[in-house]
């Protein structure tokens, strides 16, 4: 416990953010971002665009993965049924602060349908179900060429409010972090409730949570249904960045990145799916930077150094999982704990 | 005891970590600073395919526009200004690739820029299309991207896949023997680059009247074929056509084909007409046919950027052997792209997205220098011709069978 940190109150134990000290820092954390864009370059404004898409859909994973223990092999596939629902209501006039939670809704219907197995099946069985689920619904695009342009892909209008049209790196920044931020809240403050503890229970003994008076088939659906609904709304802010989509975006690749992500950052964590989706989408450009910079040197060394950095990006998530096998949010609580006592440590 | 051991180690393990970190970070710095200090030059953008599925093609098209922007200066560059070439791997992944764009974009603002794929091509023509201030080319023949209307500020070096599908189709038909037209089978990969000239490419056999009596869609990369040939096997076409691949499952296509006694003619559009990949078929390369957008790097005769390409390569890369199409194709690029900035610097225009659409469409009758054998007509972001090619299998080269067709 932070030094004269007294709780006084039931309000003031249930907080979020519950010291002076944290919530200075999360008001630092908004200034900073709703500066970002004018203090960067246009190409960090690029990297914090995507890693907001890609942050949202972490945290949709996690809620169903890391705190429910349902495993998902099929969340980019999500992404696509709300990147292309988001673009079909696009061309047909609908503004975009609709379509993003019309396509968050269509991919948490589809989800519903698809998690109906998951009261049978678990573990292994139900990563198979929702893989297959993942090549399914590629092909749907691939095929529904009247609704999703089939393998050419679709050309998405600029989302706009009035003449304010969102076509750059800098104006669809907002549109993200804003989505981002309340996704975030939404799930931080999913576990405070009944329905997260459910979800716990769930992924700790779902026959114990059973017999605790959990309806398994309302709670795991439920988890299905948020986390895909956070894959759509991400496919749908996908959709409005790029404004050009096809089927080969939402690969299985991209499915096992946010896999990835969610257990690098720390499963059952929403600041774990933070740091999950940074280091996944930051560390590949960082090392990419780096190449860049000594081919700047040595122009031949390119075509030698590309292939060795995606190398070195795998031990680099190897080795992390060896030393750091809780995930990054692990490093930060340990972080946190060491300011918490400083400068009276002893 | 054992706890300051380990609080050593994990002192180290942090140093370690910091060490690296800020190493990284100094080092990803630099490049940043560096775009600081150049003034003047025209800078050359690139995201290329370095790594990922198509690495070996990336590699060449990386050396290829980086040995056409030294020998341009070499030439005296672009109205006495330097072209100045950066390019980053692009990993063949729409984000990577975006990435590359929008960071060599706002580092070195590049007037010219060169991709990796159809998705890059459509997202990044979305973003200049508002900007308006860039060119951009690549690898990318997709048929919706030859669209000056839509897509204003993209060019291909070479025709549509579908103008190929067409060409190939017509190849086809003029070598029909005897009364009966001939048949043919679709053999094409379930990928962006496999399906876009099939649907198009299907009404046009119907208007020629040549039946397609079977289309087989292959994963790209494909290894067990055997169904699909059994398939094949049955339809009995006299002509198989094979598009959206590079190499395999060709090779095994027409092995298993030849195993199972059919003599139907293999033929591929032009990213499966590398000489180094049809060697790599073995015997199944026998015949193999299909359309270039250019001609290959050993065939120097009447083409003097061809013989300087080839002249060029081999003082700076001494030990060179054969030089990929992926090669040519970078080269064939970059000497539009100098045409089209020559063009606007002559007339004293800024090289921004208007200004130099306008010196591309003003392209008219231009000898590209042997790059193909035809004068190029640029008004539809295409150089719309090619030419049948078929491998020779005592030479080990593929050597034209037909004159050169233009569709524009």
């Amino acid at each position: 416990m932070r030094i004269r940190d007294f709780k006084t109150s039931y309000e003031n134990d249930e907080a979020i953010w519950q010291t002076p000290v944290a919530r200075a820092w999360m008001a630092a954390l908004v200034a900073g971002l709703l500066a970002f864009p004018f203090v960067a370059g246009g190409y960090l404004v690029n990297l914090a665009c995507l890693l907001g898409i890609h942050i949202i859909a972490t945290a949709g994973l996690n809620i169903m993965t890391g705190y429910t223990g349902l495993i998902s092999l099929g969340h980019a596939a999500f992404m696509g049924v709300g990147c292309y629902t988001a673009a079909y209501l696009a061309h047909r006039g609908v503004p975009f602060y609709l379509t993003i939670p019309a396509a968050g809704v269509a991919a948490a219907t589809i989800g519903i349908i698809v998690g109906i197995p998951s009261l049978r099946i678990k573990g292994l069985y139900l990563a198979i179900a929702t893989l297959a689920t993942q090549f399914l619904l590629v092909f749907v695009f691939q095929e529904w060429t009247s609704v999703t342009g089939g393998a050419s892909g679709t050309i998405v209008p600029a989302a706009r409010i009035g003449d304010f049209v969102f076509n750059t790196d800098l104006r669809m920044f907002y549109p993200i972090w804003i989505c981002a931020a309340i996704l975030l809240l939404g799930a931080r403050n999913l576990f405070r409730t009944r329905v997260g503890r459910a979800f716990i229970a769930i992924r700790d003994k779902d026959i114990s949570a059973q017999v605790l008076g959990i309806n398994l088939l309302r709670y795991k659906l439920s988890s299905f249904a948020i986390a895909t609904f956070y894959a759509g709304v991400a496919g749908a802010l996908l959709a409005y960045y790029y404004r050009a989509m096809s089927p080969e975006y939402f690969t299985l690749q991209l499915s096992i990145f946010y896999l990835a992500a969610i257990i690098v950052g720390g499963l059952g964590s929403t600041l774990g799916s933070i740091l999950g989706a940074v280091f996944m989408t930051l560390l590949p450009e960082l090392l990419r930077g780096i190449v860049a910079s000594i081919a700047l040197w040595a122009p031949r060394s390119l075509e030698i150094l590309s292939p060795l950095q995606q190398a070195v990006f795998g031990l680099i998530i190897i080795v992390f999982l060896i030393f750091e096998p809780h995930g990054m949010a692990d490093i930060w609580r340990r972080i946190r704990r060491f300011f918490h006592l400083w400068p009276f440590r002893a | 005891m054992t706890t300051e051991v380990n609080s050593k180690v994990a002192m180290n393990r942090r140093q370690l970590l910091k060490a690296g970190l800020g190493g990284a970070t100094m080092l990803s710095g630099l490049n940043l600073t560096v775009a600081f200090a150049e003034t003047g030059d025209i800078v050359v953008g690139a995201s290329q395919p370095m790594t990922g599925v198509f690495a070996f093609a990336g590699v060449a098209l990386n050396q290829g526009l980086s040995d056409f922007c030294e020998w341009k200066n070499e030439k005296g560059g672009i109205g006495g200004r330097k072209l100045r070439y950066y390019s980053e791997d692009s990993g063949y992944k729409l984000d990577q690739s975006m990435s590359v764009f929008k960071k060599l974009v706002s580092l070195h603002q590049p007037p010219v820029f060169m991709g990796d794929s159809s998705g890059w091509a459509k997202a990044a023509s979305q973003e200049v299309k508002e900007t308006g201030k860039m060119l951009l080319s690549g690898p990318s023949f997709a048929t919706d991207l030859a669209d000056p209307q839509n897509v204003p500020y993209y060019f291909m070096a070479g025709p549509t896949w579908l103008a190929q599908l067409k060409m190939l189709f017509k190849f086809v038909v003029d070598s029909a023997k005897g009364a009966n037209k001939p048949s043919v089978a679709l053999v094409y990969s379930d990928t962006e680059f496999g399906r876009d000239p099939i649907v198009a490419g299907r009404e046009y056999a119907k208007t020629i009247g040549l039946p397609i009596v079977l289309e087989v869609v292959t994963k790209a990369g494909a290894v067990d074929v055997s169904t699909e040939v059994a398939r094949l096997r049955r339809a009995k076409p006299d002509f198989v056509i094979f598009h959206g691949h590079v190499l395999a499952p060709i090779p095994e296509f027409i092995k298993q084909m030849r195993e199972s006694g059919m003599t139907a003619r293999p033929l591929g559009t032009n990213w499966s007409m590398d000489k180094l990949n049809v060697d790599a078929m073995g015997d199944a390369a026998d015949g193999w046919t299909g359309v270039m957008p250019h001609v290959y790097s050993y065939e120097t005769k009447d083409a003097p950027m061809i013989a300087e390409l080839n002249a060029f390569a081999r003082k700076k890369r001494p030990d060179v052997g054969y030089l990929p199409m992926f090669y040519v194709y970078s080269w064939f690029v970059g000497s539009i792209f100098a045409e089209v900035l020559e063009r606007c610097v002559r007339n004293g225009k800024p090289l921004d997205g208007a200004n130099m659409r306008g010196a591309l469409e003003s392209i008219e009758n231009w000898d590209s220098g042997g790059f193909v054998g035809l004068p190029i007509s640029m008004k539809g972001h295409q150089t719309g011709m090619g030419r049948v090619y078929q491998y020779d299998k005592g030479s080990k080269l593929l050597k034209p069978i037909s004159d050169w067709i233009s569709i524009t």
